[in-house]
């Protein structure tokens, strides 16, 4: 008895040293690689260039923005007593965006040729013929690039925090902001990492990273007004049953006025990355702000249902700013939406934030965990998934797996 | 002995091209061999397999008892391997090359600090340390590729094609390299399509065509069962007719297989006794009055082999040409 009692523990311990050994082994893997990435890419100038370009840019664009909406809360109505905290929250929104901006041009540039440089300079042979995994090269070669673009984004943080200087953002809509470019980062350097084990060409997977990106930033943007303007025109008697089912008997506060547009699925929009930074600026605005207005329509939740839940406070109560600002929206296109802004308030003004951003960290998340899993299987030669199998046309030489095998046949069989 | 490395069966299609068909090796520890063959034998293939970069269509291999089907990682760690054609990194020292590898098997610190320290010796970079890998000449990296082979010490090297591409120069030095890493125990597979170059080196050769082994076995071993015996070049003094009595002459010998007069009045001799008899062939034509001037062993005498072996198993379409 007492001797299965001491081998359950002994067992569970071995398979923890194992464990152990194996995630360090893991760890190590990556390590190597990212050291052997940073050397690289940290050598020279010309990292420390780009950071003082960026870092210059961005300090510039914010002084501009300070400047401008001083000079025009000056005079605006309602005078200067929220003149500051609209200062604040301009610097805010076009820092956020612009850094937002920096991370879809950076972070996909980084990652596309991560494997297929490795290819087109025979060099992925050796690293493959060594005891690293091929999830630990491409985790490597993902993080390594990432660490750059954090650098660049962390960088920025004391200029960002010229927000607090005038109010009107607070740190926690900074700390979310950061949040969504770095999972943004991630999940774009993901999707980079996958078309650079796909592709052979770093040309290629280039190519193809960026139109994915385009797609997923302003794709996304025009099919969903596309989707709500065409499905406007349909009946609503189409939609309204469906909405009913869908939010069940328990929930009497249907309001048609948001029921009756067909809304696209909230998801269209997950990996668009505007969207989720729209939806962290909507944390700093008091009352209806622009992007709330969009958030709301995207995700379809009335704030004025929402904000019931007790929560009534949180977004300013009942200080509603003068004006909606105009906000630079970066690219999306910010849809018609009078059914949302025209409903009567329910008595309480306020805004339910923070409902959009954290489904769209999650969603990027699992796509970059789906897209990592299957770069490792497209760098491994022995475990390797083929996309295209059956229907698989002749391997051009080029590809490094197999480049010699089809050349000797063919010398062979001539 | 045991076997160090095995290959059964070892199968690998592309697509309807058979790149290796069926191929068996056995090399006992200590060993170095040499995998003989034209290009597109599968030769490469071959040690790509071994090296775990393919995986076979058929069979399977162990490299020191691990499967490379079914333990590809126990089998990277075993063993080392160059590449035919490979890359460098930009952007990197020579030290940080090594290093770099180094991590990838798992090195302390201090160990590695010193396996670099002496592979940089052995491969004779340790001045070069500093250089940028890209800014080494062709030989050099070779070197270096090897050096990043021997990182963690591996039992088994699989080098493709190591000499391809280097001058008469730097072929010498990697040829004592190798000589070096015998005596230091590893067991070494060579590819090679340049016979001569393996000659000296190896100790056994497995000539491959066409993914098959025509042939295997220990240098000596494989000259005796083949019965090729020597190449034997003789020149004569005098003009054509003597050259053509000297070839007469020498074709009437029981050991001669075949003797015929080449453009440059050489007399080529197919000879199938061995030294001695040689030396009596030799005595006995001075004796019967040929003037001989030299008297010499072709130089490479695999080369021979390897000819004979795969013109052997040549099929119809080729030997048709010559014939007709």
């Amino acid at each position: 008895m007492s001797a299965t009692m001491g081998v359950a523990p002994a067992r569970a311990g071995r398979l923890a040293v194992r464990l152990g050994r194996s995630v360090s082994r893991r760890l190590g893997g990556i390590a190597a690689i990212g050291v052997k990435e940073l050397r690289g890419r940290m050598r020279g100038r010309r990292a420390f260039v780009v950071l003082t370009l960026y870092l210059t840019l961005i300090a510039g664009v914010a002084w501009a923005i300070q400047s401008v909406s001083e000079r025009n809360l000056a005079s605006s109505f309602g005078g200067s007593t929220y003149a500051s905290a609209q200062i604040g929250q301009a610097i805010f929104g076009v820092l956020l965006l612009l850094e937002m901006v920096i991370v879809i041009i950076l972070a996909p540039s980084f990652t596309a040729s991560a494997i297929s440089l490795e290819r087109e300079k025979q060099t992925i042979d050796l690293l493959i013929t060594t005891p690293i995994s091929s999830l630990s090269i491409v985790l490597g070669k993902l993080l390594s690039a990432l660490v750059y673009v954090f650098l660049i984004i962390v960088a920025s943080v004391p200029l960002t925090a010229l927000v607090f200087v005038y109010g009107g953002a607070s740190p926690e809509d900074l700390v979310k902001g950061y949040l969504v470019l770095m999972v943004t980062g991630f999940g774009l350097g993901s999707v980079g990492v996958f078309l650079s084990s796909l592709a052979r060409r770093t040309q290629a997977a280039t190519v193809i990273t960026y139109a994915l990106v385009l797609l997923v930033t302003f794709g996304t943007g025009l099919v969903w007004v596309l989707w709500t303007s065409l499905g406007s025109q349909a009946p609503v008697a189409q939609s309204a049953p469906q909405q009913a089912d869908g939010s069940g008997a328990g929930v009497v506060d249907v309001n048609q006025a948001v029921a009756a547009p067909v809304r696209p699925p909230e998801a269209l929009l997950w990996l668009n990355p505007f969207v989720s930074i729209a939806d962290v600026f909507c944390g700093t605005e008091t009352g209806f702000g622009g992007t709330c207005s969009i958030i709301a329509t995207v995700t379809g939740r009335d704030p004025n249902v929402l904000v019931t839940g007790g929560n009534g406070t949180f977004g300013g109560g009942a200080v509603a700013g003068p004006a909606p600002m105009p906000i630079a929206k970066g690219g999306v296109v910010v849809a018609p939406v009078p059914n949302v802004i025209g409903v009567a308030p329910n008595g309480q003004f306020g805004v339910a934030h923070d409902t959009f951003w954290p489904h769209a960290a999650l969603a990027w998340l699992v796509v970059s965990f789906l897209l990592i899993a299957a770069s490792a299987q497209l760098v491994s030669p022995t475990r390797r998934w083929r996309p295209g199998r059956p229907f698989r046309r002749k391997p051009p030489a080029t590809d490094p797996e197999v480049a010699r095998g089809p050349d000797e046949a063919r010398e062979a069989s001539s | 002995m045991s076997h160090i490395v095995r290959a059964m069966g070892l199968t690998k299609r592309y697509d309807k091209t058979l790149a290796v068909a069926g191929l068996d090796l056995d090399i006992a520890e200590g060993e170095i061999f040499g995998l003989v063959g034209p290009n597109g034998a599968g030769k490469t293939t071959t040690l790509r397999i071994l090296a775990t970069l393919l995986v076979p269509s058929a069979g399977d291999a162990e490299i020191v008892g691990f499967s490379v089907r079914r333990n590809p990682d126990a089998v990277r760690r075993a063993l080392g391997y160059m590449p035919d054609s490979f890359g460098v990194y930009d952007d990197m020292k020579v030290w940080e090359y090594l290093d770099f590898f180094g991590r990838c098997y798992g090195l302390s610190a201090a160990r590695r600090r010193r396996v670099v320290a002496d592979l940089l010796e052995l491969v004779d970079l340790a001045p070069r340390r500093d250089a940028y890998v890209q800014t080494l000449s062709r030989g050099m990296q070779q070197r270096l590729c090897l050096a990043h082979a021997l990182v963690h010490d591996p039992q088994v090297l699989l080098l493709d094609e190591p000499a391809s591409g280097l001058d008469p120069r730097a072929r010498v030095e990697l040829r004592e390299l190798l000589r070096e890493l015998r005596n230091l125990g590893k067991t070494i597979l060579i590819s090679s399509h340049i016979l001569p170059e393996l000659e000296e080196l190896c100790t056994s050769i497995a000539i491959i065509d066409r993914g098959r082994v025509l042939a295997s076995g220990r240098v000596a071993d494989m000259e005796q069962r083949l019965r090729v015996g020597a190449v034997l070049r003789v020149r004569v003094l005098g003009d054509g007719e003597a050259q053509a009595a000297a070839r007469a002459w020498f074709e009437r010998d029981p050991e001669v297989a075949a003797a015929s007069v080449l453009d440059d009045g050489t007399v080529e001799i197919g000879f199938r006794g061995d030294d001695a008899g040689s030396a009596r062939l030799l005595a006995e034509a001075v004796s019967a009055g040929l003037q001989v001037i030299t008297f010499a062993r072709a130089a490479s005498d695999l080369e021979e082999l390897f000819l004979q072996v795969t013109a052997v198993d040549e099929p119809v379409p080729a030997a048709n040409g010559t014939t007709a």
